[in-house]
């Protein structure tokens, strides 16, 4: 009951006029970045960060959040009408979303994946609600080796579930961790790494990674693509999205198997991109038609986008109550908190709870407030596609490098956005995946010092791991993650031979 | 035309060289223990060499695939076309970096919209000089004047009283 009142206090400090026009704002913002190839969730967050470094932390925190459910949203626009995914966790609803549009049937789409995005969203919202206090609560027992034994799991269950690579995986993880050494080093006042270049000394920051990565090196992929936006024309009516309302409780099974699996992904850092994904897979393997699926069947649209907004949302919950975010957008709001001289984790519960509290109220007002703006601007939203790529393209590069600038007001970060850039286009194209590298960024310095207060505790030795229940389940977990793909290998085998001994 | 085959290859020998690049640095720091504990070179060299190894990893993997002739590895990363393409919009995009460290990102901002809209869209002298005069004195007015965050300014905007 305690979650309740202090959401109640929450709501307090979110439902002032300020707040409420920070989330439009925010939501307003989001969608045009979701909306644009090249920016995206993460990217926008990383592009606003340097405004909000004057703003009180709860009002910035409002700010990018509704920023990212805004663009969760815009990326599904762009989904169904133009069948580019502004996302890449919106690539699943291309599938049936597209199909519906041509059908003349876009209001429809577009209703069906705004309302089902808001439903799961908010299931991720109440979970949160209802789980971070006790999570947080659990956490406060944590001392570094637990800490560490956390990092590992997140990174281990990239490496099992991930899909890509294991190897690009931990390279793409390493190449992070080792980025985070750069600089200064907290422990020792050692500076370590800049190879006598002195504009190393500073560090490189996790946001110019995340602009280069994920803006510039998106930007030569579509360009490389040569896209054309060849929309279908939509006009969305009162009248037509209550009806689509009225159809959707229909489609409960689809809502609620989504919901959980987003909620599953976006608490382990599987992401919104993995979650829609399996949902959409889920959804179809167990439809009574699955041929109906791919041409315009809207339990299509459903899956994908409950999915991908209950895992949006749900990964905020481990970025709050544990300090370790679940998407590559958490990441860097995490790494935002970090600037505003907050200190996400456990403590952040006891310490601030106007921020906690404020901030989950905030989730529930943004994506109510996210899904009736977006519905009212889709045809705003969609003509700015229809202005011609090649000033779009041009004006999104000068955006991303001003970002790149604004950051810390450094020349060098110019230059080093381009390098991450070309580097993000390269391991885009091979398969790399580059959310580990981000979060590995953001939370290099903190497994670090969880690292090396262990082994001050243990002398050295690498039994303090074990050395609990606690922590050594905790390992235990990360490793049957990370070796999951063998796991699931093995017992295919012996699966394999129980049916031959059986026939 | 570069297949698969070699782009994975010479980003993996990137990242092998990135990676010992790191534990060559960390070794000057030390790796082992000392009174405060694990030595600050430790970290950042178990990372590097992750690195190093998974890139091992790939490269052998990467050649094996290729010795039993999986298909994937054949099919083109780049031909032409598409090559020319990235091209086409890469290096407009870098001489808009070097011109943002030298002429300021002001003047960069014009020049590189004036190119590319005029030259590679195609567009009027009027309505590329319009959009490019525009978007910097947005971003002027937007950053300056309402969020007091300065850009990079070259020699040209003392001279215009800025």
């Amino acid at each position: 009951m305690d979650n309740i009142a202090n959401l109640m206090h929450g709501f307090e400090v979110a439902l002032t006029a300020h707040h409420i026009l920070l989330m439009i704002a925010g939501v307003l913002l989001g969608v045009l970045v979701g909306v644009l190839p090249g920016l995206g969730a993460p990217n926008g967050v990383s592009l606003l960060l340097p405004l909000t470094f004057s703003m009180d932390p709860v009002s910035a925190i409002i700010l990018l959040a509704s920023l990212y459910w805004g663009a969760l949203f815009g990326g599904s626009t762009t989904s169904i009408l133009f069948n580019i995914p502004g996302e890449p966790s919106s690539v699943a609803t291309t599938f049936d979303g597209h199909p519906m549009a041509k059908q003349g049937k876009a209001t429809e789409a577009l209703s069906f994946a705004f309302l089902s995005a808001g439903f799961g969203a908010l299931c991720g919202v109440v979970l949160i609600t209802l789980l971070s206090g006790w999570v947080a609560n659990f956490a406060l027992r944590f001392s570094s080796p637990e800490y560490f034994a956390v990092y590992f799991m997140t990174f281990a269950s990239f490496i099992g579930l991930g899909g890509a690579s294991p190897f690009k995986t931990v390279v793409s993880m390493g190449i992070g961790f080792s980025l985070a050494t750069i600089g200064m080093d907290s422990v020792s006042g050692n500076v370590r790494l800049t190879f006598e270049y002195d504009v190393l000394l500073a560090g490189v920051s996790f946001l110019i990674a995340v602009i280069g990565l994920f803006g510039i090196g998106e930007l030569l992929l579509t360009m490389e693509e040569g896209l054309k936006f060849e929309g279908v024309a939509a006009k969305v009516r009162i009248g037509d999205v209550l009806r689509t309302a009225t159809k959707l409780p229909r489609y409960w099974l689809a809502l609620a198997r989504s919901s959980l699996i987003g909620i599953w992904m976006g608490i382990t850092p599987g992401g919104p991109t993995a979650a829609s994904f399996m949902s959409y897979a889920m959804a179809k393997r167990s439809s009574r038609d699955p041929d109906k699926f791919g041409k315009g069947e809207p339990e299509g649209v459903i899956a994908p986008e409950t999915a991908d907004h209950a895992a949006g949302s749900s990964a905020m919950l481990p970025m709050l109550a544990l300090g370790i975010p679940g998407s590559a957008t958490a990441a860097v709001m995490m790494g935002g908190l970090m600037i505003w001289g907050l200190n996400p984790g456990p403590t952040l519960f006891t310490d601030r709870p106007d921020f906690v509290w404020g901030l989950i109220a905030s989730m529930y007002l943004g994506n109510i407030v996210a899904v009736v703006i977006v519905l009212a601007t889709v045809p705003l939203f969609a003509s700015i596609l229809r202005i011609p790529f090649a000033i779009i393209g041009p004006v999104i590069v000068v955006i991303c490098f001003i970002g790149a600038f604004t950051a810390a007001n450094r020349e060098f970060d110019i230059w080093l956005a381009l390098i991450f850039g070309l580097v993000g286009y390269l391991f885009k194209k091979l398969d790399y995946p580059i959310a580990p590298l981000v979060l590995a960024m953001v939370i290099g310095d903190k497994a670090e010092d969880a690292f090396r207060q262990s082994m001050i505790f243990s002398q050295g030795s690498l039994s303090i791991f074990w050395s609990n229940a606690l922590v050594g389940t905790l390992m235990a977990i990360g490793l049957v993650l990370l070796f999951m793909p063998l796991i699931g290998a093995g017992l295919r085998r012996l699966r394999g031979q129980g049916e031959t001994r059986t026939v | 035309m570069i297949t698969r085959f070699w782009a994975e290859i010479g980003t993996a020998i990137l990242t092998l060289v990135f990676g010992l690049v790191i534990v060559k640095g960390s070794l000057e720091f030390g790796i082992g223990w000392d009174s405060s504990g694990p030595q600050p070179g430790a970290f950042p060299f178990y990372a590097g060499g992750l690195v190093a190894l998974a890139s091992l990893g790939t490269l052998t993997l990467t050649i094996g695939k290729r010795f039993a002739g999986h298909p994937m590895l054949a099919e083109a990363f780049l031909d032409a076309a598409r090559g020319r393409r990235v091209l086409s919009f890469l290096l407009p995009l870098a001489a808009f970096v070097v011109l943002s460290v030298t002429l300021g990102m002001y003047v960069a901002t014009i020049l590189y919209l004036v190119f590319t809209m005029r030259f590679q869209g195609g567009y009027g002298w009027i309505a590329s000089l319009a959009t490019a005069l525009l978007t910097a004195a947005f971003l002027y007015f937007a950053l300056e004047k309402f969020f007091q965050i300065g850009l990079l300014k070259g020699p040209l905007e003392p001279l215009l009283g800025l």
